[in-house]
């Protein structure tokens, strides 16, 4: 497509005449391109080169090729959130987190899911703390041939990524790097009134539907900012001339309609342990009859914080470096939202090459 | 005034960026209300109630149609489902038995060292 030609800034536009005359181009471009938006074909996701090294059930494990000649010695594991899809961090070349960290030198590895089949409703919490997330941790140690992993998780699987640490003292996580990881859930004011327990009965609505549908999870995530969708509707076609604009326009909605369902247990487990007894913060959880205390964490930690983050507000997710046990441990608070912090044109100058500078001194 | 202030379209997009964070905030305090909650939950309750009970219906009816049901469908989608994880495990293994002859016969592509130094390290690796 054509690069538009409408975009030279507003300031330099010195007349009335030569604004009409943009204006005008650019509803043309709209209408053109308008069309094209509607035939086009999805962009290719996820595209950067990987093996599956596992694949189990609601579990995927993937490892993505070295894109250097020398690696860091330590892996990465990449704990992905169980309601959204890895590929947010794998988007397309030049703004793929996972093909930054390859150019960067480090050995990438991601757990991903797929939507629990409804045989998969009576999963919980223990199956991913202790059993999915050890399992890769075998597979990475075994398929690098070292030791020691690192792992970072995004959103919930920064949840999972803390349970899993803190039922794993001994090793052989090395250093933990969480993003938007939500730890206090009265700070998530908005899923506390949604899951009030006086109104909601998560048993009725688990042993009748079983899994969670998609649709339920994305409608409590559009019901946070209601209007938001409608705005960025119209910032489409206003900005439809603009092949960049939309281009990453369709990659973000096509990510944020692909939520997965979540597993009836392990929903009902959250909300219970979670979101009406904040046991991780009240540091009383349990997993399997395991105790999971965060504050019995000593690994190096770095943790992610988006300024703006409306699925998890700070409140919920600042807390995480006071509790936790490790010595070593920097909390970055950044710009941007829940998505905008780990992807996008902000990532890229942002979250990105700081977690570059801090991981990479201790993967050695 | 600034030609920010005068231009239409700037004027357009403080009015839309304004309207939005207006809404939602007004929509986020209802939605904070105990009133809300209380809604919400009978309607998920009820939703989920109706959604069970159709279901049920409609998988009578299918079978005295003499048809499959959703249940069924979805029972056989998972076994397709089953069987195609399984062929992803098979080949899985299949990639690492081929990667570990390959390894033996000192063929394939060699894995990068794991010797790279962060650029800060004195002499270090650097980027590639």
């Amino acid at each position: 497509m054509s690069a538009a030609p409408q975009s030279q800034p507003l300031g330099s536009i010195t007349s009335v005449s030569d604004r009409i005359q943009t204006e005008v181009q650019r509803a043309i471009q709209r209408s053109i391109k308008g069309v094209e938006y509607i035939a086009s074909s999805a962009q290719v996701l996820g595209s950067t080169p990987k093996d599956v090294l596992l694949s189990r059930g609601t579990m995927q494990l993937y490892h993505y090729r070295p894109m250097t000649d020398e690696i860091y010695r330590i892996p990465i594991l990449i704990v992905m959130a169980t309601t959204n899809r890895g590929y947010i961090l794998d988007m397309v070349p030049g703004m793929s987190f996972i093909e930054f960290l390859l150019k960067r030198g480090f050995d990438v590895y991601m757990l991903d899911w797929t939507a629990p089949r409804a045989e998969e409703k009576n999963l919980r919490m223990e199956d991913y703390v202790l059993d999915f997330i050890p399992q890769c941790v075998r597979e990475v140690q075994r398929d690098s041939g070292v030791d020691d992993v690192n792992i970072i998780g995004y959103c919930f699987g920064g949840v999972l990524s803390l349970l899993y640490a803190s039922t794993h003292l001994d090793g052989p996580l090395k250093n933990l790097v969480t993003f938007t990881t939500p730890i206090d859930f009265r700070g998530m004011k908005l899923f506390q009134n949604f899951s009030d327990r006086r109104y909601f009965d998560v048993d009725k609505l688990v042993d009748s539907i079983g899994n969670v549908p998609p649709e339920m999870i994305f409608s409590s995530f559009e019901m946070l900012r209601p209007a938001s969708r409608a705005v960025s509707q119209v910032q489409l076609w206003e900005n439809m001339w603009n092949d960049q604009y939309v281009k990453s326009y369709q990659m973000f909605d096509r990510w944020a309609n692909d939520t997965l369902p979540l597993a009836g247990e392990y929903f009902r487990q959250t909300t219970k342990d979670l979101m009406w007894d904040n046991k991780l913060y009240n540091q009383t959880m349990t997993v399997g009859g395991r105790t999971a205390d965060i504050s019995k964490i000593t690994v190096p930690i770095l943790h992610a914080v988006a300024e703006h983050d409306h699925i998890v507000p700070s409140e919920a997710s600042k807390p995480l470096i006071e509790k936790i046990g490790s010595k070593d441990k920097e909390e970055i608070v950044l710009k941007g939202g829940h998505v905008s912090l780990v992807a996008g044109a902000n990532a890229v100058k942002r979250l990105w090459p700081r977690l570059d500078s801090w991981l990479s001194e201790r993967s050695i | 005034m600034s030609d920010k202030a005068k231009d239409p379209m700037e004027v357009w997009h403080t009015f839309l960026g304004e309207m939005e964070k207006g809404f939602n905030s007004f929509a986020n305090q209802t939605m904070g209300s105990p009133e809300f909650s209380r809604v919400m939950g009978q309607m998920t309750g009820a939703s989920a109630g109706a959604s069970k009970a159709f279901g049920d219906a409609m998988e009578k009816y299918l079978t005295g149609m003499n048809l499959p049901s959703r249940a069924q469908m979805m029972s056989m989608g998972e076994r397709l489902q089953t069987i195609e994880s399984q062929l992803h495990e098979i080949k899985a293994l299949l990639n690492r038995v081929q990667a570990d002859v390959v390894a033996e016969q000192g063929g394939g592509a060699p894995k990068p060292p794991r010797t790279r130094q962060p650029p800060s390290a004195a002499g270090g690796g650097g980027q590639t």
